[in-house]
């Protein structure tokens, strides 16, 4: 165990303790751009630019996991919503944020703090917001740990003390009612983060931020950042388009590109049905919602996009996955998962390869054809209509799919819902502060012939094809984990911590860590010592639907708890 | 009090408001449900989602008129700042009034 000094309090409330002296604090721009070398260390959302949440780490193994133990647990507090953020680990430390953008600062070893930092928040706002308080995780770099906040905040604290280094605010959210819930990612010189928005009467912005002043260097909306973008919104409806990147993308460091996935237009369902073109709330293909996009990290200016849903009417963003770059026969390809259920393939320009469905429930569309266009769009017009698969909720959620390059096989969390739906003619309301604008009266229902469940798949991640599959009565909700070991690790809805061989899936442990998964998963080394950390913690949007889809343990699960396990090997 | 229109024209509103246009006098309840609150009570609040089911509540009006004011921390927004007492008025009496839909659906 390391020692420590006592130092005084340098942040709101809480003692600090000097951190042990790694070999390198700064996290720098290189050190990330390397950062799926460092089998220690687990640096970024999704560990590596290349998307993997992969890590290679193979101290635990098939054969030993077994014996896998509870190291440390601690609990954030005021955990509202869970807690639905991913660690982050350097040198021996573990960062991580709960609900209300709480940071901690932790012995990657022993969970012992070293400092903490509890940012004042507006209270009256977060008490008039829907997608809140949670917050989804943080970044490294430059000295600083980043977070953004649900009342349009952007903060760096300093990695070693915790004391806060700038505060800015980007979004009016006062009047636009959605902040930050995403985690930032660090680009080089500059931090980028995502608004919320979707449901929201906005633009949805992403903000690239000077990592060492605060200052905002850009802003691309993702509704009608262009001129040539603006003319796929009839009647002005740019205006209240919705989008956002609500989720973090990442960095393409041999094409220097951010890669970036956005969200749905508002309103949700669009009562013209197939007259979308020239009628209804917003006439036209609305770029650059339900889109993946290409920044420049310097300028944010836009490199290059394609749009997964034109005119998405079904609430299927882009937002939702994860950028996976795979390397094969001499070819790189980005690989992305759409909210809808299908897993798009790109080259590194984002110019479409192919799409291939994850999930089987889905009726929104046929297919998706060799040039990436949608066949057989069910575009519903004004009333009620029946069985729309997925439900709205997704064939695939936020929370990240796991590759890795040992087996070659990407796994991934399916989700089996439908609904029923009454499409209606709805007005975007803008005073005294925004509000959702859905366009229907829904109702989830079970997919034909049987109940609503979900999968995790192991699959080629290009061409999509199934190795194995684990159903799993009500979908998962965290993030899964791959490693070195062969291990597959999936944390499920019930609170059941598994890990399985990620060559076939034969389940080897599990351990029930007494409430429901939501958030990170990862793995790290301190001192030649293997170990695993979960965010336990349940209550998210998805999640709250099921206690009435699903009935118990949901319907007197916590949804005002959460907390970090780690494991790891007896001595 | 009505639906605020931010920009949009009042009269795409009053052409396009399936449920009954909104007038001056009058919050369009219905439509209200079908933008914000059915993202949580399904179906209008005939049913339960990810919020309980509305219709049939046990609960009194002074109970729903201070939820909708207030709001429950990480489970429903506080509305007050949004709608006036009469708004909120309106609000608990289509709660009130919700009865089961007449079957019919199309593909």
């Amino acid at each position: 165990m390391r020692k420590h000094l006592l130092l005084t309090a340098a942040v709101v409330g809480f003692a600090a303790v000097v951190p042990p002296t790694g070999p390198a604090w700064a996290v720098d721009p290189s050190r990330l751009e390397n950062a799926a070398k460092n089998p220690n260390d687990w640096l970024m959302y999704r560990r590596s630019y290349e998307d993997w949440q992969y890590s290679p780490l193979d101290q635990i193994n098939t054969t030993n996991v077994k014996d896998l133990k509870v190291a440390w647990t601690h609990t954030p507090g005021r955990a509202t919503r869970g807690l639905q953020s991913m660690p982050l680990v350097a040198d021996g430390v573990l960062y991580y944020s709960g609900s209300y953008s709480r940071l901690f600062a932790l012995d990657a070893a022993t969970g012992e703090l070293i400092w903490s930092y509890i940012p004042e928040l507006n209270e009256d706002l977060i008490a008039q917001q829907t997608h809140s308080p949670y917050n989804r995780g943080i970044a490294l770099g430059h000295g600083n740990v980043y977070v953004g906040t649900v009342d349009g905040r952007l903060i760096a604290v300093d990695m070693k003390t915790g004391a806060p280094v700038w505060d800015t605010k980007l979004v009016d959210s006062e009047k636009l009612t959605v902040g930050f819930t995403g985690a930032p990612i660090v680009v080089k010189d500059k931090v980028l983060i995502g608004a919320q928005g979707g449901e929201w009467p906005w633009r949805g912005p992403i903000f690239g931020v000077d990592a060492k002043t605060g200052k905002k260097v850009w802003e691309f909306f993702t509704v009608a950042g262009t001129e040539e973008a603006k003319k796929t919104w009839g009647n002005e409806s740019w205006r209240t388009g919705g989008g956002g990147g609500w989720m973090p993308g990442t960095y393409n460091q041999a094409k220097d590109i951010v890669y970036w996935g956005t969200g749905n237009p508002a309103p949700l369902y669009d009562w013209a049905g197939p007259d979308w073109e020239t009628k209804g709330p917003r006439p036209g293909t609305n770029l650059y919602t339900s889109s993946v996009i290409a920044l420049d990290p310097d300028t944010g200016e836009l490199v290059s996009y394609f749009q997964e849903l034109p005119h998405d009417a079904w609430d299927f963003d882009s937002a939702v996955g994860e950028f996976l770059r795979i390397e094969r026969d001499g070819e790189t390809y980005i690989v992305h998962p759409n909210k809808g259920g299908y897993v798009y393939v790109y080259d590194e320009m984002l110019n479409f390869k192919n799409a291939w469905p994850l999930v089987k429930n889905i009726n929104f569309i046929e297919g998706v054809d060799e040039k990436g266009n949608l066949i057989g769009r069910r575009d519903m017009r004004e009333g009620k209509h029946t069985n729309l698969c997925p439900a709205i909720a997704g064939g695939i959620s936020w929370n990240s799919g796991t590759y890795n390059p040992k087996t070659g096989l990407y796994y991934k969390v399916g989700n089996e819902w439908c609904m029923d739906l009454e499409i209606v003619k709805t007005t975007p309301i803008l005073e005294p502060m925004a509000q959702l604008n859905i366009g229907a009266n829904f109702t989830f229902t079970d997919p034909e012939g049987g109940k609503a469940y979900g999968h995790v798949d192991a699959r080629d991640p290009i061409t999509g094809e199934l190795a194995w599959r684990i159903d799993f009565p009500e979908p998962p909700l965290a993030s899964l984990l791959s490693t070195g070991g062969d291990l597959l690790f999936v944390p499920d809805a019930r609170g059941v911590l598994r890990a399985y061989d990620a060559r076939n899936g034969t389940e080897l442990w599990s351990q029930n860590n007494g409430l429901g998964h939501n958030g990170g998963i990862i793995s790290y080394a301190v001192d030649g010592k293997q170990y695993i950390t979960v965010a336990v913690g349940w209550g998210s949007l998805v999640g709250d639907a099921y206690p009435d889809l699903f009935g118990e343990p949901y319907k007197s699960m916590a949804t005002d708890q959460g907390w970090l396990v780690t494991f790891t090997l007896p001595e | 009090m009505t639906i605020r229109l931010g920009g949009i024209p009042a009269l795409l509103l009053l052409a396009t408001a399936s449920a009954g246009p909104a007038t001056a006098e009058h919050l369009d309840v219905p439509n209200l449900f079908a933008s914000v609150c059915g993202f949580c009570h399904e179906d209008g609040g005939r049913k339960a989602g990810k919020g309980p089911r509305l219709m049939n509540t046990e609960r009194s009006d002074e109970f729903l008129r201070n939820r909708i004011a207030k709001g429950r921390p990480g489970r429903m927004p506080a509305f007050g700042k949004m709608f006036s007492d009469e708004d909120i008025d309106e609000i608990v009496a289509y709660i009130r009034a919700l009865e089961p839909r007449e079957e019919a659906s199309v593909r």
